[in-house]
Protein backbone atom coordinates (compact mmCIF):
# COMPACT_ATOMS: atom_id res chain seq x y z
CA UNK A 1 0.00 0.00 0.00
CA UNK A 2 1.12 3.54 -0.74
CA UNK A 3 2.41 5.52 2.24
CA UNK A 4 0.32 8.29 3.72
CA UNK A 5 1.53 11.78 2.97
CA UNK A 6 1.91 14.42 5.67
CA UNK A 7 2.50 18.14 5.27
CA UNK A 8 4.51 19.79 8.06
CA UNK A 9 4.06 23.57 8.32
CA UNK A 10 6.57 25.13 10.73
CA UNK A 11 8.65 28.31 10.50
CA UNK A 12 11.36 27.21 12.87
CA UNK A 13 13.98 25.48 10.77
CA UNK A 14 15.30 23.01 13.38
CA UNK A 15 11.90 21.78 14.47
CA UNK A 16 10.77 21.45 10.85
CA UNK A 17 13.81 19.31 10.02
CA UNK A 18 13.33 17.22 13.18
CA UNK A 19 9.70 16.50 12.36
CA UNK A 20 10.57 15.71 8.77
CA UNK A 21 13.25 13.28 9.94
CA UNK A 22 11.09 11.49 12.51
CA UNK A 23 7.95 11.25 10.39
CA UNK A 24 9.78 10.15 7.24
CA UNK A 25 10.33 6.74 8.78
CA UNK A 26 6.63 6.01 8.35
CA UNK A 27 5.17 8.62 6.06
CA UNK A 28 5.82 10.53 2.90
CA UNK A 29 6.63 13.99 4.32
CA UNK A 30 6.65 17.41 2.67
CA UNK A 31 7.35 20.68 4.46
CA UNK A 32 6.46 24.36 4.30
CA UNK A 33 7.77 27.32 6.32
CA UNK A 34 4.49 29.26 6.49
CA UNK A 35 0.83 29.21 5.47
CA UNK A 36 1.46 30.56 1.99
CA UNK A 37 4.03 27.91 1.18
CA UNK A 38 1.68 25.31 2.64
CA UNK A 39 -1.07 26.33 0.22
CA UNK A 40 1.38 25.92 -2.66
CA UNK A 41 2.31 22.39 -1.49
CA UNK A 42 -1.38 21.51 -1.07
CA UNK A 43 -2.06 22.82 -4.54
CA UNK A 44 0.56 20.46 -5.97
CA UNK A 45 -0.84 17.48 -4.13
CA UNK A 46 -3.40 17.10 -1.38
CA UNK A 47 -1.82 15.55 1.72
CA UNK A 48 -3.51 12.95 3.92
CA UNK A 49 -2.81 15.00 7.05
CA UNK A 50 -1.46 18.43 8.00
CA UNK A 51 0.57 19.33 11.09
CA UNK A 52 0.86 23.09 11.46
CA UNK A 53 2.37 25.67 13.78
CA UNK A 54 0.14 28.64 14.70
CA UNK A 55 2.53 31.59 14.94
CA UNK A 56 4.25 31.98 11.57
CA UNK A 57 5.24 34.93 9.35
CA UNK A 58 3.25 35.80 6.19
CA UNK A 59 0.28 33.52 6.83
CA UNK A 60 -0.27 32.01 10.26
CA UNK A 61 -1.85 28.67 11.18
CA UNK A 62 -5.33 30.08 11.81
CA UNK A 63 -5.35 31.82 8.43
CA UNK A 64 -4.17 28.65 6.72
CA UNK A 65 -6.84 26.61 8.45
CA UNK A 66 -9.52 29.15 7.55
CA UNK A 67 -8.40 29.10 3.92
CA UNK A 68 -8.58 25.30 3.78
CA UNK A 69 -12.12 25.43 5.19
CA UNK A 70 -13.18 27.46 2.14
CA UNK A 71 -12.70 24.62 -0.33
CA UNK A 72 -14.37 21.27 -0.34
CA UNK A 73 -11.22 19.46 -1.55
CA UNK A 74 -9.25 20.60 1.48
CA UNK A 75 -11.91 21.03 4.15
CA UNK A 76 -11.74 17.46 5.39
CA UNK A 77 -7.96 17.01 5.59
CA UNK A 78 -7.12 15.96 9.18
CA UNK A 79 -5.41 18.94 10.82
CA UNK A 80 -3.21 19.02 13.92
CA UNK A 81 -2.07 22.29 15.50
CA UNK A 82 1.36 22.21 17.02
CA UNK A 83 2.22 25.29 19.02
CA UNK A 84 3.90 26.92 21.97
CA UNK A 85 0.72 28.82 22.67
CA UNK A 86 -0.52 26.77 25.58
CA UNK A 87 -3.20 29.25 26.56
CA UNK A 88 -6.76 28.07 26.62
CA UNK A 89 -7.99 30.81 24.29
CA UNK A 90 -6.08 29.79 21.18
CA UNK A 91 -6.85 26.19 21.95
CA UNK A 92 -10.56 26.95 21.94
CA UNK A 93 -10.23 29.06 18.81
CA UNK A 94 -8.49 26.17 17.10
CA UNK A 95 -11.15 23.67 18.10
CA UNK A 96 -13.92 25.97 16.91
CA UNK A 97 -12.48 26.25 13.43
CA UNK A 98 -12.47 22.52 12.78
CA UNK A 99 -9.03 21.50 13.95
CA UNK A 100 -8.88 17.80 14.77
CA UNK A 101 -6.17 17.86 17.38
CA UNK A 102 -3.97 20.25 19.26
CA UNK A 103 -0.52 19.57 20.68
CA UNK A 104 1.50 22.07 22.70
CA UNK A 105 5.27 22.45 22.59
CA UNK A 106 7.40 21.04 24.04
CA UNK A 107 5.77 17.84 22.91
CA UNK A 108 6.50 14.16 23.14
CA UNK A 109 7.15 12.78 19.64
CA UNK A 110 5.60 9.41 20.54
CA UNK A 111 2.43 11.16 21.57
CA UNK A 112 2.36 13.05 18.28
CA UNK A 113 2.91 9.83 16.33
CA UNK A 114 0.08 8.05 18.09
CA UNK A 115 -2.31 10.94 17.39
CA UNK A 116 -1.32 10.95 13.73
CA UNK A 117 -1.95 7.22 13.61
CA UNK A 118 -5.38 7.58 15.13
CA UNK A 119 -6.47 10.31 12.72
CA UNK A 120 -5.19 8.45 9.67
CA UNK A 121 -6.83 5.24 10.78
CA UNK A 122 -10.14 7.03 11.04
CA UNK A 123 -9.79 8.24 7.44
CA UNK A 124 -8.91 4.72 6.33
CA UNK A 125 -11.93 3.21 8.03
CA UNK A 126 -14.25 5.75 6.41
CA UNK A 127 -12.72 4.95 3.03
CA UNK A 128 -13.09 1.20 3.50
CA UNK A 129 -16.68 1.51 4.62
CA UNK A 130 -17.47 3.63 1.60
CA UNK A 131 -15.73 1.18 -0.76
CA UNK A 132 -17.63 -1.72 0.78
CA UNK A 133 -20.92 0.12 0.37
CA UNK A 134 -20.28 0.97 -3.27
CA UNK A 135 -19.04 -2.60 -3.88
CA UNK A 136 -22.19 -4.11 -2.41
CA UNK A 137 -24.30 -1.76 -4.46
CA UNK A 138 -22.49 -2.81 -7.67
CA UNK A 139 -22.75 -6.49 -6.72
CA UNK A 140 -26.49 -6.15 -6.29
CA UNK A 141 -26.86 -4.42 -9.65
CA UNK A 142 -24.83 -7.14 -11.38
CA UNK A 143 -27.35 -9.76 -10.33
CA UNK A 144 -31.04 -10.14 -11.16
CA UNK A 145 -33.78 -9.72 -8.57
CA UNK A 146 -36.10 -12.25 -10.17
CA UNK A 147 -35.79 -15.39 -12.29
CA UNK A 148 -37.90 -16.75 -15.16
CA UNK A 149 -40.89 -18.84 -14.10
CA UNK A 150 -41.46 -21.62 -16.59
CA UNK A 151 -43.66 -24.69 -16.32
CA UNK A 152 -41.83 -28.01 -15.96
CA UNK A 153 -38.57 -26.26 -15.24
CA UNK A 154 -36.76 -25.27 -12.07
CA UNK A 155 -34.59 -22.21 -12.32
CA UNK A 156 -32.26 -21.69 -9.36
CA UNK A 157 -29.55 -19.13 -8.87
CA UNK A 158 -27.04 -18.51 -6.11
CA UNK A 159 -24.57 -15.69 -5.68
CA UNK A 160 -22.37 -14.87 -2.71
CA UNK A 161 -19.96 -12.06 -3.56
CA UNK A 162 -17.09 -11.32 -1.20
CA UNK A 163 -16.37 -7.78 -0.13
CA UNK A 164 -13.07 -7.83 -1.97
CA UNK A 165 -14.34 -10.07 -4.74
CA UNK A 166 -14.31 -9.58 -8.45
CA UNK A 167 -16.53 -8.87 -11.40
CA UNK A 168 -18.92 -11.80 -11.68
CA UNK A 169 -22.10 -10.98 -13.53
CA UNK A 170 -25.38 -12.66 -14.35
CA UNK A 171 -28.34 -11.37 -16.30
CA UNK A 172 -31.37 -12.64 -18.19
CA UNK A 173 -33.99 -11.29 -20.53
CA UNK A 174 -37.10 -12.56 -22.30
CA UNK A 175 -36.92 -10.96 -25.76
CA UNK A 176 -39.96 -12.83 -27.05
CA UNK A 177 -42.60 -14.53 -24.92
CA UNK A 178 -41.30 -17.86 -23.68
CA UNK A 179 -37.73 -17.51 -25.02
CA UNK A 180 -34.90 -16.45 -22.73
CA UNK A 181 -31.33 -15.19 -23.01
CA UNK A 182 -28.95 -15.80 -20.10
CA UNK A 183 -25.64 -14.01 -19.72
CA UNK A 184 -23.04 -15.29 -17.26
CA UNK A 185 -19.60 -13.78 -17.11
CA UNK A 186 -16.54 -12.74 -15.21
CA UNK A 187 -14.72 -9.49 -15.82
CA UNK A 188 -11.10 -10.02 -14.89
CA UNK A 189 -9.64 -8.26 -11.89
CA UNK A 190 -10.45 -7.76 -8.26
CA UNK A 191 -12.14 -5.23 -6.05
CA UNK A 192 -14.17 -2.16 -6.74
CA UNK A 193 -12.49 -1.52 -10.08
CA UNK A 194 -13.45 -4.97 -11.43
CA UNK A 195 -17.01 -4.47 -10.23
CA UNK A 196 -17.17 -1.09 -11.92
CA UNK A 197 -15.90 -2.53 -15.21
CA UNK A 198 -18.27 -5.48 -14.90
CA UNK A 199 -21.10 -3.01 -14.46
CA UNK A 200 -20.14 -1.04 -17.57
CA UNK A 201 -19.55 -4.26 -19.46
CA UNK A 202 -22.98 -5.60 -18.57
CA UNK A 203 -24.50 -2.36 -19.85
CA UNK A 204 -22.68 -2.94 -23.19
CA UNK A 205 -23.95 -6.51 -23.34
CA UNK A 206 -27.53 -5.44 -22.64
CA UNK A 207 -27.47 -2.67 -25.25
CA UNK A 208 -25.84 -4.90 -27.85
CA UNK A 209 -28.33 -7.69 -27.19
CA UNK A 210 -31.22 -5.31 -27.47
CA UNK A 211 -29.97 -3.89 -30.78
CA UNK A 212 -29.08 -7.28 -32.19
CA UNK A 213 -32.37 -9.00 -31.52
CA UNK A 214 -33.87 -6.92 -34.34
CA UNK A 215 -32.02 -8.99 -36.91
CA UNK A 216 -30.43 -12.02 -35.30
CA UNK A 217 -31.01 -14.56 -32.55
CA UNK A 218 -27.53 -15.99 -32.47
CA UNK A 219 -25.51 -15.92 -29.21
CA UNK A 220 -22.33 -16.22 -31.30
CA UNK A 221 -23.25 -13.10 -33.27
CA UNK A 222 -23.87 -11.25 -30.02
CA UNK A 223 -20.49 -12.44 -28.77
CA UNK A 224 -18.77 -11.13 -31.92
CA UNK A 225 -20.36 -7.71 -31.49
CA UNK A 226 -19.55 -7.45 -27.77
CA UNK A 227 -15.96 -8.46 -28.47
CA UNK A 228 -15.64 -5.80 -31.15
CA UNK A 229 -16.98 -3.17 -28.76
CA UNK A 230 -14.41 -4.21 -26.14
CA UNK A 231 -11.59 -4.05 -28.68
CA UNK A 232 -12.55 -0.67 -30.13
CA UNK A 233 -13.67 1.31 -27.10
CA UNK A 234 -10.73 3.03 -25.48
CA UNK A 235 -12.50 3.21 -22.15
CA UNK A 236 -12.83 -0.58 -22.05
CA UNK A 237 -9.32 -1.29 -23.34
CA UNK A 238 -8.13 -2.90 -20.13
CA UNK A 239 -11.25 -5.00 -19.85
CA UNK A 240 -11.13 -8.73 -20.47
CA UNK A 241 -14.04 -10.97 -19.77
CA UNK A 242 -15.17 -14.53 -20.05
CA UNK A 243 -18.76 -14.75 -21.11
CA UNK A 244 -21.35 -17.42 -21.68
CA UNK A 245 -24.51 -16.49 -23.58
CA UNK A 246 -27.34 -18.99 -23.76
CA UNK A 247 -30.60 -18.81 -25.62
CA UNK A 248 -33.17 -21.07 -24.01
CA UNK A 249 -36.41 -22.19 -25.64
CA UNK A 250 -38.30 -24.20 -23.01
CA UNK A 251 -40.99 -25.25 -25.51
CA UNK A 252 -38.47 -27.30 -27.51
CA UNK A 253 -36.03 -27.85 -24.59
CA UNK A 254 -33.32 -26.43 -26.82
CA UNK A 255 -30.38 -24.40 -25.64
CA UNK A 256 -28.15 -22.55 -28.07
CA UNK A 257 -25.02 -21.13 -26.55
CA UNK A 258 -21.77 -19.39 -27.36
CA UNK A 259 -18.95 -19.54 -24.85
CA UNK A 260 -16.09 -17.02 -24.78
CA UNK A 261 -13.57 -18.70 -22.52
CA UNK A 262 -15.97 -19.04 -19.63
CA UNK A 263 -16.07 -22.04 -17.29
CA UNK A 264 -17.75 -24.73 -19.31
CA UNK A 265 -21.30 -25.72 -18.32
CA UNK A 266 -22.04 -29.22 -17.13
CA UNK A 267 -25.10 -31.18 -18.22
CA UNK A 268 -26.24 -33.39 -15.37
CA UNK A 269 -28.61 -36.07 -16.62
CA UNK A 270 -29.94 -39.36 -15.23
CA UNK A 271 -28.03 -41.07 -18.08
CA UNK A 272 -24.74 -39.46 -17.09
CA UNK A 273 -22.95 -36.18 -16.53
CA UNK A 274 -20.86 -34.42 -19.13
CA UNK A 275 -19.04 -31.18 -19.80
CA UNK A 276 -20.65 -29.02 -22.46
CA UNK A 277 -17.36 -28.80 -24.20
CA UNK A 278 -17.27 -26.39 -27.08
CA UNK A 279 -15.92 -22.93 -26.32
CA UNK A 280 -14.06 -20.05 -27.95
CA UNK A 281 -11.63 -17.42 -26.77
CA UNK A 282 -12.03 -14.91 -23.96
CA UNK A 283 -13.32 -11.44 -24.96
CA UNK A 284 -11.07 -8.42 -25.39
CA UNK A 285 -7.99 -10.09 -26.88
CA UNK A 286 -8.50 -10.57 -30.59
CA UNK A 287 -10.51 -8.30 -32.82
CA UNK A 288 -11.11 -11.09 -35.34
CA UNK A 289 -11.93 -13.83 -32.86
CA UNK A 290 -14.57 -16.22 -34.17
CA UNK A 291 -17.43 -17.53 -32.09
CA UNK A 292 -19.68 -20.44 -32.76
CA UNK A 293 -23.19 -21.42 -31.72
CA UNK A 294 -23.70 -24.88 -30.27
CA UNK A 295 -27.07 -26.54 -29.71
CA UNK A 296 -28.05 -28.97 -27.02
CA UNK A 297 -31.32 -30.53 -26.04
CA UNK A 298 -32.15 -31.05 -22.40
CA UNK A 299 -33.42 -34.57 -21.68
CA UNK A 300 -36.22 -35.02 -19.10
CA UNK A 301 -34.85 -34.95 -15.57
CA UNK A 302 -31.59 -33.26 -16.57
CA UNK A 303 -30.05 -30.04 -15.32
CA UNK A 304 -27.68 -27.57 -16.91
CA UNK A 305 -25.18 -26.25 -14.38
CA UNK A 306 -23.26 -23.03 -15.06
CA UNK A 307 -20.89 -21.20 -12.71
CA UNK A 308 -17.91 -18.87 -12.37
CA UNK A 309 -14.33 -19.77 -11.48
CA UNK A 310 -14.66 -19.29 -7.69
CA UNK A 311 -16.33 -22.69 -7.52
CA UNK A 312 -13.69 -24.70 -9.38
CA UNK A 313 -10.78 -22.84 -7.78
CA UNK A 314 -11.84 -23.80 -4.25
CA UNK A 315 -9.19 -26.02 -2.69
CA UNK A 316 -10.03 -29.50 -1.45
CA UNK A 317 -8.52 -31.56 1.33
CA UNK A 318 -5.35 -32.86 -0.26
CA UNK A 319 -4.52 -29.50 -1.84
CA UNK A 320 -5.95 -29.90 -5.33
CA UNK A 321 -8.63 -27.56 -6.69
CA UNK A 322 -12.22 -28.67 -7.35
CA UNK A 323 -11.73 -28.28 -11.08
CA UNK A 324 -14.08 -29.45 -13.79
CA UNK A 325 -13.49 -33.01 -12.68
CA UNK A 326 -14.69 -32.19 -9.18
CA UNK A 327 -17.89 -30.72 -10.60
CA UNK A 328 -18.45 -33.84 -12.70
CA UNK A 329 -18.05 -35.96 -9.56
CA UNK A 330 -20.18 -33.87 -7.23
CA UNK A 331 -22.96 -32.45 -9.41
CA UNK A 332 -24.91 -35.73 -9.91
CA UNK A 333 -25.61 -35.89 -6.15
CA UNK A 334 -27.42 -32.56 -6.40
CA UNK A 335 -29.80 -33.76 -9.11
CA UNK A 336 -33.29 -34.29 -7.69
CA UNK A 337 -32.46 -32.44 -4.50
CA UNK A 338 -34.86 -29.83 -3.16
CA UNK A 339 -32.11 -27.23 -3.12
CA UNK A 340 -29.70 -28.46 -5.78
CA UNK A 341 -27.25 -25.55 -5.54
CA UNK A 342 -27.08 -25.73 -1.72
CA UNK A 343 -26.53 -29.46 -2.02
CA UNK A 344 -23.66 -28.96 -4.47
CA UNK A 345 -22.02 -26.19 -2.45
CA UNK A 346 -22.31 -28.20 0.76
CA UNK A 347 -20.66 -31.19 -0.90
CA UNK A 348 -17.78 -28.98 -2.06
CA UNK A 349 -17.34 -27.45 1.41
CA UNK A 350 -17.43 -30.88 3.07
CA UNK A 351 -14.48 -31.88 0.92
CA UNK A 352 -12.67 -28.61 1.50
CA UNK A 353 -10.45 -27.83 4.50
CA UNK A 354 -12.15 -24.41 4.75
CA UNK A 355 -15.59 -23.66 6.17
CA UNK A 356 -16.35 -21.13 3.50
CA UNK A 357 -15.49 -20.29 -0.07
CA UNK A 358 -12.40 -18.21 -0.65
CA UNK A 359 -13.76 -16.43 -3.74
CA UNK A 360 -17.04 -15.14 -5.16
CA UNK A 361 -19.50 -17.93 -5.86
CA UNK A 362 -22.02 -17.74 -8.66
CA UNK A 363 -24.01 -20.81 -9.68
CA UNK A 364 -26.97 -21.14 -12.02
CA UNK A 365 -29.01 -24.32 -12.21
CA UNK A 366 -31.62 -24.97 -14.90
CA UNK A 367 -33.49 -28.23 -14.39
CA UNK A 368 -36.05 -29.86 -16.65
CA UNK A 369 -38.42 -31.87 -14.55
CA UNK A 370 -39.24 -35.47 -15.39
CA UNK B 1 10.18 -8.54 -6.00
CA UNK B 2 8.44 -11.64 -7.27
CA UNK B 3 9.52 -11.48 -10.91
CA UNK B 4 12.96 -12.00 -12.28
CA UNK B 5 13.60 -10.43 -15.66
CA UNK B 6 16.42 -11.55 -17.85
CA UNK B 7 17.55 -9.89 -21.03
CA UNK B 8 18.37 -12.05 -24.04
CA UNK B 9 21.01 -11.64 -26.71
CA UNK B 10 18.21 -10.22 -28.82
CA UNK B 11 17.53 -6.59 -27.78
CA UNK B 12 13.80 -6.89 -28.28
CA UNK B 13 13.13 -10.00 -26.21
CA UNK B 14 12.85 -10.40 -22.45
CA UNK B 15 12.47 -13.52 -20.34
CA UNK B 16 10.15 -13.18 -17.34
CA UNK B 17 10.42 -15.90 -14.69
CA UNK B 18 6.92 -15.92 -13.26
CA UNK B 19 7.67 -17.76 -10.02
CA UNK B 20 5.14 -19.57 -7.84
CA UNK B 21 2.12 -17.41 -8.47
CA UNK B 22 0.71 -14.73 -10.72
CA UNK B 23 -2.53 -13.63 -9.09
CA UNK B 24 -4.43 -10.69 -7.60
CA UNK B 25 -1.60 -10.10 -5.13
CA UNK B 26 1.16 -9.41 -7.64
CA UNK B 27 -0.62 -8.79 -10.96
CA UNK B 28 -0.22 -5.01 -10.64
CA UNK B 29 3.51 -5.43 -10.09
CA UNK B 30 3.78 -7.69 -13.14
CA UNK B 31 2.04 -5.02 -15.22
CA UNK B 32 4.33 -2.24 -14.00
CA UNK B 33 7.51 -4.24 -14.51
CA UNK B 34 6.55 -5.26 -18.04
CA UNK B 35 5.35 -1.76 -19.02
CA UNK B 36 8.73 -0.42 -18.00
CA UNK B 37 10.41 -2.96 -20.30
CA UNK B 38 8.15 -2.02 -23.19
CA UNK B 39 9.15 1.63 -22.69
CA UNK B 40 12.77 0.55 -22.82
CA UNK B 41 12.14 -1.10 -26.18
CA UNK B 42 11.23 -4.70 -25.39
CA UNK B 43 8.70 -6.20 -27.80
CA UNK B 44 8.72 -9.95 -27.17
CA UNK B 45 8.05 -11.47 -23.77
CA UNK B 46 8.87 -15.07 -22.94
CA UNK B 47 6.97 -16.05 -19.80
CA UNK B 48 8.57 -18.94 -17.95
CA UNK B 49 5.88 -20.86 -16.05
CA UNK B 50 7.98 -23.81 -14.93
CA UNK B 51 7.53 -22.98 -11.22
CA UNK B 52 4.01 -21.62 -11.40
CA UNK B 53 1.26 -23.24 -9.32
CA UNK B 54 -1.27 -20.41 -9.34
CA UNK B 55 -2.56 -18.29 -12.21
CA UNK B 56 -5.89 -16.65 -11.41
CA UNK B 57 -8.09 -14.46 -13.57
CA UNK B 58 -6.49 -11.23 -12.33
CA UNK B 59 -3.05 -12.62 -13.17
CA UNK B 60 -4.26 -13.72 -16.58
CA UNK B 61 -5.75 -10.25 -17.10
CA UNK B 62 -2.33 -8.70 -16.54
CA UNK B 63 -0.84 -10.95 -19.25
CA UNK B 64 -3.68 -9.92 -21.57
CA UNK B 65 -2.89 -6.24 -20.95
CA UNK B 66 0.71 -6.88 -21.90
CA UNK B 67 -0.45 -8.61 -25.06
CA UNK B 68 -2.73 -5.71 -25.98
CA UNK B 69 0.23 -3.40 -25.46
CA UNK B 70 2.83 -5.19 -27.59
CA UNK B 71 0.72 -6.67 -30.37
CA UNK B 72 0.24 -3.32 -32.18
CA UNK B 73 4.07 -3.00 -32.08
CA UNK B 74 4.39 -6.41 -33.74
CA UNK B 75 5.49 -7.89 -30.42
CA UNK B 76 4.60 -11.30 -29.06
CA UNK B 77 3.89 -12.86 -25.70
CA UNK B 78 4.81 -16.54 -25.59
CA UNK B 79 4.57 -19.16 -22.86
CA UNK B 80 7.41 -21.52 -21.96
CA UNK B 81 7.51 -24.63 -19.73
CA UNK B 82 3.81 -24.36 -19.03
CA UNK B 83 2.93 -26.09 -15.75
CA UNK B 84 -0.25 -28.11 -15.34
CA UNK B 85 -2.26 -25.46 -13.39
CA UNK B 86 -1.38 -22.81 -15.97
CA UNK B 87 -2.32 -25.18 -18.81
CA UNK B 88 -5.78 -25.65 -17.24
CA UNK B 89 -6.43 -21.89 -17.26
CA UNK B 90 -5.15 -21.52 -20.81
CA UNK B 91 -7.40 -24.36 -21.96
CA UNK B 92 -10.43 -22.96 -20.19
CA UNK B 93 -10.03 -19.49 -21.66
CA UNK B 94 -9.00 -20.81 -25.09
CA UNK B 95 -6.09 -18.41 -25.15
CA UNK B 96 -3.62 -20.87 -26.68
CA UNK B 97 -4.81 -19.34 -29.94
CA UNK B 98 -3.03 -16.13 -28.96
CA UNK B 99 -0.12 -17.22 -26.79
CA UNK B 100 2.23 -19.64 -28.53
CA UNK B 101 3.64 -22.32 -26.24
CA UNK B 102 7.12 -23.79 -26.15
CA UNK B 103 8.51 -26.69 -24.12
CA UNK B 104 11.46 -24.61 -22.89
CA UNK B 105 12.62 -21.01 -22.66
CA UNK B 106 15.46 -21.85 -25.07
CA UNK B 107 13.04 -23.18 -27.68
CA UNK B 108 10.99 -19.99 -27.34
CA UNK B 109 14.08 -17.83 -27.75
CA UNK B 110 15.09 -19.70 -30.86
CA UNK B 111 11.66 -19.29 -32.41
CA UNK B 112 11.61 -15.55 -31.71
CA UNK B 113 14.95 -14.74 -33.31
Amino acid sequence: MARYSILVVEDEHTLRRLLEYRLSKQYHVRTAANGEEALERINEEIPDLIISDIMMPKMDGFALQAELQQHKDTRAIPFIFLTAKADEQSRLKGMRTGVDDYITKPFDIEQLLSRIDRLLERTKIFQEQLDARIGQDFSRKLMPKTLPQVQNYRVVFHNSPLEHGGGDLFDWTEPEPGVFFFTIGDVMGKGLQAKFYAFSFLAYVRTTLHAMLQDSKSPAELMRRVNRVLMQDEFMQETFASLLIMRWDPATHQITYANAGHCRPVLVAPQGTEVVAYSDMVLGLDMNAEFQDTNLTMPPGSALLTYTDGLIEQHLIGGQMVGEQGILDMAPRALGSHEPIDALLNTVLQRSPENEFSDDILVFWLERQV
Amino acid sequence: MSFVLEPTSDQESVIVRIGKALDFRNAAEFKTVCQEKVREGARNFILDFSETGILDSTGLGSIFSLYRQVSPLNGQVVFASVSRPVQVVVQLTRTYKVFRQFPTVEAAQEALT
